[in-house]
């Protein structure tokens, strides 16, 4: 895609990344589902359960490096995510937490892994659905535990505020509730991702067309593969920092939805 | 940062979100209807003080 873009702009004039380049074509055929994050869902899915079948395989008393290496992850979402928000009745909601997590951080370090290299939440479906599933999960908690009409009673009708008030912030609530909590949850893995893949392609694309350039442009960048360099350990950062808001906000939700009062 | 911090972060975040869109979208369409100007700003700050209201008593009173 990039190739075609650069020769139809012959005489090297440097084509800045943009949003065209998330919109990647077929691997074969003609249609929309064989495209590389189709793909890389499928993959991340397969790592995600072939890793942990296989360190939970032979579990013994004194695990081996693998075992505790799934372990290790397992324990940071069943204690760290879901035991400490959600409280007594969590475990019901660990497998769910603990796929979210496993999925969308798998998906997110597809961005740095080489060869791979698109983060699958870059697209921006996947973060939809993903949310999606938290706001019926959520909701659906608090309607079973509390029963509608008191769920929704709690959610739009404060306790301990005058009632003129209400005008004022019972649209508020419906509204962040019904659909800022989900949108805001979707939006923020997508845009991270989104605008991660972009700074990495800025200046390692950058880097490479400056090589091409004059003698003292080759001079320049090093610096600018430098600098792709080190972005893509803190792209490493905020691709485990954005899968554990992610799952951290999804039980916090669950944990919101069940609560008496929140 | 704790999760309890992390989540009175992101609730701060999302109330005022929607104060501005509610109250500053009723006051968009009331200015388109009735052809006025300024109603949209009031909205805005009648959406931003709701939400300060709203997170003050969720999180400030005690």
């Amino acid at each position: 895609m990039r190739d075609l873009l650069r020769s139809s702009s012959e005489g090297g004039g440097f084509v800045p990344p943009s949003s065209g380049d998330f919109e990647l074509p077929p691997i074969f055929g003609d249609n929309v589902y064989t495209t590389k994050p189709i793909a890389l869902v499928f993959l991340s899915v397969i790592l995600i359960s072939a890793f942990f079948i296989i360190s939970s395989r032979k579990a013994a008393v004194v695990p081996s490096k693998l075992q505790f290496a799934g372990e290790s992850v397992y324990t940071f979402v069943r204690n760290d995510l879901a035991k400490d928000v959600i409280g007594h009745d969590f475990l019901r909601f660990v497998p769910y937490l603990f796929t979210l997590f496993t999925f969308i951080l798998v998906n997110n370090l597809f961005g740095i892994i080489p060869l791979l290299q698109f983060p699958t939440m870059s697209r921006v479906s996947f973060p939809y659905i993903l949310a999606l599933t938290v706001y019926l999960v959520f909701h659906y908690v608090g309607i079973r535990k509390q029963g509608a009409i008191k769920y929704f009673k709690e959610i739009m009708f404060m306790p301990g505020v005058p009632k003129a008030a209400y005008i004022l912030i019972t649209p508020l609530e419906i509204l962040t509730f019904f659909l800022v909590r989900p949108l805001t949850l979707s939006l923020r893995l997508f845009a991270n991702m989104f605008a991660g893949h972009l700074l990495l392609l800025v200046f390692i694309l950058g880097g490479e067309h400056l090589l091409q350039g004059v003698i003292g442009l080759k001079l320049i960048s090093p610096f600018a593969f430098a600098i792709g360099i080190v972005l893509t350990f803190f792209e490493f950062m905020v691709q485990c920092l954005q899968a554990y808001i992610f799952t951290l906000l999804a039980a916090l939700y669950i944990a919101g939805a069940l609560a008496d009062e929140h | 940062m704790s999760n309890r911090e992390e989540n009175a972060m992101w609730s701060i975040f999302g109330y005022l979100l929607s104060g501005l869109l509610f109250w500053g979208g009723i006051g968009y369409g009331l200015d388109k209807w009735l052809g006025t100007a300024y109603l949209t700003l009031i909205g805005l700050l009648v959406g931003i003080s709701g939400a300060i209201y709203l997170v003050w008593l969720r999180f400030g009173r005690q």
